[in-house]
C-alpha cells in the first residue's frame, strides 16, 4: 500500500496540535504546537500556513492521514472533522492512525508506553515495543487505571505523554488503515458517553 | 448569490443553500432527536459524537439536493454561537475547510440572527421590524430598523420560555420534546387554573417565567397531594395561556410603542399553535408573520439567509481564526 505522493499529517488528541507535510516519502514540514484548548481556532490557519510556506494549496494534497484518538474528545474530533471534510471535498483518500501509535513514535526506546492522561487516574494508553524504528503493538489502545496498568506490567518500559512525533515511523511500521467510507470515520473515543453508561445502570 | 449555511449549535446537522437570502435550493437537517429522547434532553457529547459523524453526508445531500458544486459557493455562512460548545466547532471547522479550499469568503451567523432571517425565506422583512425570538434557550424582544441591526428591547429576567415549557412537560410526563405535546394538549383544555402573568403590567419589554413555572409546579404537586385528578388538557392550556398572555401583551405594546411595519416571531415556540392564535388575533393593526413549520426549528437555511444580509452589509468577511463561542451576544 503506497501513499500518494502529496500527503497532510494531522493530529490532535493532545494538548499539542500535530501537521506535516509527506511529499514522496518524505516529510518536507511540519508543526508541533502547543495550543492548550483552542485547537479549533488555530488549526486552520496552521494548515493554512504549512501549506503557503510550501508553496501549495489545500486542493494539491493528495492523501489525508489522521490521528482518531485515543484522547482529547473535543480535539480529536476537530482533527477527525477536518480530515473528513478535506477528504470528501477533495475525493482523496484518508488514512486513520491511533494517536496514541503517533505519540509513541517520539520516543527511541525498546519498550514504550504511550500515555495520554484521561483524568481521575485513569489514562489511554498503549504499549509498543521498537526495532530499528519500526513500531509493534503490544498492547493496543485502552482506557485503564494508570497505577494498575504499572502494577500489571512486569517489563520495565519508557513512559512516553508528550515529543514531537515522527510520522514517517507510523508509516514505516504501516500503523495505518485505509478509510473505505470517508462519511463514516468517526473519533475512537475508547468509551461511551457518561450518559450512556448512567442508563446502562 | 449562492450562500452555503451550516447549523450545528445543538442537536440538529443542518446544511442548506440559499440563493439572495431568499430561495431555498436545499435544506438538509440530520436530526438527533429519538436519541437524545431517551436522555429527556440534549446530551452534550452525544450530540458533538453525532455532529462529527454525520457532517460530510449532510453536506453531500444538501449540495445534491440543490444541484450545484461547491466552486459555484459564493459565501459560506456558519452558526458561530451562542450553542453548545462542542457542537458549534463541528460546523465551524467544516465551514472552514470548505472556505479554505474553494478560497470563498466565510461568515460567523448569530444563531438568533437566523431564527430572525427564516422569516425573510418566505416574504421580505419589511423595517422597522419587531421581532420576538421565543425557544429553549431564547425570549427576547428586538427591534430592527434596517438589514442586520439589533436592537434589544428586552429579554427574559430568568428562563427561557421553551425552557418552561420543557419542564411542564415533564411534570405531566409527556414525552421529549414536550413543548409540541403541551401545546396539542393545551388547543384541547380550558383556562381553569388561571395561573399568574408575571410581569405583565410592567412598562418595560423583559419577561420572567421562573416565578410562573415554580407556581405551576407546586401547584401540580398540591394536586397529587391530595389525590386530586389534574386534567393535563385544562393544566396546558392554563400554563399555555398565562405564558402566551404575557408574551402578546409586550410584543403589542412594544409594536405600537416603536410603530412597527410588521411583527415577526422567531425561535422553535414560534411553531407553538396557541401562540400562533393568539398573535394573530390580539395585534392586528400590523401584519404579524411566522416562519413556515420547518423554518422555526434549527435549520442551516436560517443561517444562509442572515449570513446573505450581513455579508452585503459589512462587506466583512471572517478569517480563519472564527471561533465558536457558545454565549455569543447578538450584536
Ligand atoms: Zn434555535
Amino acid at each position: 500500500m503506497n501513499l500518494p505522493s502529496k500527503v497532510l499529517a494531522i493530529d490532535t488528541a493532545t494538548k499539542y496540535i500535530y501537521l506535516s507535510l509527506i511529499l514522496d516519502g518524505k516529510v518536507i514540514d511540519s508543526v508541533y504546537q502547543e495550543g492548550s484548548s483552542n485547537h479549533s481556532v488555530t488549526i486552520m490557519p496552521l494548515i493554512e500556513e504549512i501549506l503557503i510556506k510550501n508553496e501549495l494549496v489545500l486542493k494539491d494534497i493528495q492523501g489525508i492521514m489522521v490521528g482518531i484518538g485515543p484522547g482529547s474528545y473535543t480535539g480529536v474530533r476537530i482533527g477527525v472533522a477536518i480530515a473528513k471534510m478535506i477528504g470528501y471535498l477533495n475525493e482523496i483518500l484518508i488514512y486513520s492512525f491511533s494517536s496514541l501509535a503517533l505519540l509513541a513514535t517520539a520516543s527511541d526506546a525498546e519498550n514504550i508506553v504511550a500515555i495520554i492522561d484521561a483524568r481521575r487516574g485513569n489514562a489511554f494508553l498503549a504499549q509498543y515495543e521498537q526495532n530499528s524504528g519500526v513500531l509493534k503493538i503490544k498492547k493496543n489502545d485502552i482506557l485503564m487505571n494508570l497505577d494498575q496498568f504499572r502494577i500489571e506490567t512486569k517489563q520495565p518500559c519508557i513512559e512516553i505523554s508528550e515529543g514531537k512525533p515522527d510520522i514517517l515511523k507510523i508509516i514505516k511500521s504501516k500503523l495505518y488503515q485505509v478509510v473505505s467510507d470517508v462519511h463514516g470515520l468517526t473519533p475512537n473515543y475508547l468509551q461511551i458517553t457518561e450518559a450512556e453508561r448512567n442508563r446502562a445502570l | 448569490m449562492i450562500v452555503l449555511g451550516i447549523e450545528t449549535s445543538c442537536d440538529e446537522t443542518s446544511v442548506a443553500v440559499v440563493v439572495d437570502g431568499k430561495t431555498v435550493l436545499s435544506n438538509v437537517v440530520l436530526s438527533q432527536i429519538d436519541i437524545h429522547k431517551e436522555y429527556g434532553g440534549v446530551v452534550p457529547e452525544i450530540a458533538s459524537r453525532e455532529h462529527v459523524k454525520g457532517v460530510t453526508l449532510v453536506f453531500d445531500q444538501a449540495i445534491k439536493k440543490a444541484g450545484i458544486s461547491y466552486s459555484d459557493i459564493d459565501l459560506v455562512a456558519v452558526t458561530e454561537g451562542p450553542g453548545l460548545i462542542g457542537s458549534l466547532l463541528i460546523g465551524v471547522s467544516a465551514a472552514k475547510v470548505i472556505a479554505m479550499n474553494y478560497q470563498i469568503p466565510l461568515i460567523g451567523i448569530h444563531h438568533i440572527a437566523g431564527h430572525i432571517y427564516a422569516n425573510n425565506i418566505e416574504r421580505s422583512i419589511e423595517f422597522p421590524c419587531l421581532a420576538l425570538v421565543v425557544s429553549g434557550g431564547h425570549t427576547e424582544l428586538i427591534l430592527m430598523k434596517e438589514h442586520y441591526d439589533f436592537v434589544k428591547l428586552g429579554e427574559t429576567m430568568d428562563d427561557a420560555v421553551g425552557e418552561a415549557y420543557d419542564k411542564i412537560a415533564r411534570i405531566l410526563e409527556l414525552p421529549y420534546p414536550g413543548g409540541p405535546q403541551v401545546d396539542k394538549l393545551a388547543s384541547l383544555g380550558m383556562d381553569i387554573y388561571h395561573f399568574p402573568r408575571p410581569m405583565i403590567d410592567t412598562d418595560d419589554f423583559n419577561f420572567s417565567f421562573s416565578g410562573l413555572k415554580s407556581h405551576v409546579i407546586n401547584f401540580h404537586h398540591n394536586m397529587k397531594q391530595r389525590n386530586l385528578e389534574i386534567d393535563k388538557a385544562n393544566f396546558s392550556r392554563s400554563f399555555q395561556d398565562a405564558v402566551t398572555d404575557v408574551l402578546v401583551r409586550k410584543t403589542k405594546s412594544a409594536a405600537i410603542k416603536y410603530q412597527v411595519k410588521q411583527v415577526i416571531v422567531a425561535g422553535g415556540v414560534a411553531a407553538n399553535r396557541g401562540l400562533r392564535a393568539k398573535m394573530q388575533d390580539q395585534i392586528q393593526f400590523v401584519p404579524v408573520y411566522f416562519p413556515a413549520m420547518q423554518y422555526c426549528t434549527d435549520n442551516a437555511a436560517m443561517i444562509a439567509a442572515a449570513g446573505y444580509f450581513k455579508y452585503n452589509k459589512t462587506q466583512q468577511a471572517d478569517n480563519m481564526y472564527l471561533n465558536a463561542d457558545s454565549r455569543l451576544k447578538l450584536n
